[in-house]
């Protein structure tokens, strides 16, 4: 009996839990200010919650299948909701998404400019070769 | 098997989300924004489904949830590849 009630109120704050960290995404939707911010926070608390709610469905549902697939769902979820959000926060640099001005090290674009300067010495030299020879 | 307050603000919880994601998606200014606000509706309704099944006691919730994060991730990829014209 208080098995039953300790396995309840474990399950039941965890998919409260759970629930709190999606809200918490969706709260960072609305008040982050570019792209870049909001993917970070959904592909994060949003891979987190839904990790949570599958430990709290698992706990509240017990069985040694259960316990598989819940585990292969979270490795799953835990690998691939931060490769998707990367994905998303190239595509959104390359297509031009500009970030909040409040960025300071903007490291891609640093190497962007110093790979152009890079292939510009390279053909002045070639250049000057040819020209001197 | 779960109480009905914890049903409650579980729910209420997701529906805020959910709420947030729709007016993201509307209130997009560029497509990738529109993608960020509807991935997080998919996880949104990954937990729906997630209580749902628990509160009706059916007994392929988990396997639903395994092939959703499974899936939901392709989604993501697709779409991103779609933002860029099909180049990497």
């Amino acid at each position: 009996m208080s098995a039953e009630i300790v396995v309840m109120v474990v399950g039941s704050g965890l998919l409260i839990l759970g629930a709190f960290i999606i809200a918490t995404a969706a709260i960072g939707l609305v008040k982050l200010p570019d792209l870049y911010t909001r993917a970070s926070a959904v592909g994060t608390a949003a891979g987190l919650g839904i990790t949570v709610i599958i430990v709290g469905v698992v706990v509240l549902d017990f069985s040694v299948l259960n316990l598989v697939k819940g585990l292969i769902a979270i490795a799953a979820q835990l690998l691939t909701s931060a490769v998707g959000s990367f994905a998303l926060a190239r595509a959104g640099y390359m297509t031009g998404s500009h970030p909040a001005p409040t960025t300071v090290p903007d490291e891609l674009a640093e190497s962007a400019t110093h790979d152009a300067q890079l292939a510009q010495n390279a053909r002045r030299d070639v250049g000057d070769h040819s020209a001197g020879s | 098997m779960i109480p009905d307050i914890v049903t409650a603000v579980v729910v209420g919880l997701l529906a805020i989300a959910i709420v947030l994601a729709v007016a993201g998606v509307v209130r997009a200014r560029t497509a990738g924004d529109a993608v960020v606000a509807g991935d997080l509706f998919f996880f949104a309704f990954i937990g729906f489904v997630a209580v749902f099944g628990l509160i009706f006691s059916i007994e392929a919730v988990i396997d639903v949830i395994l092939v959703a994060t499974v899936l939901g991730f392709l989604s993501v990829l697709s779409l991103a590849r779609l933002l860029q014209g099909g180049q990497r």
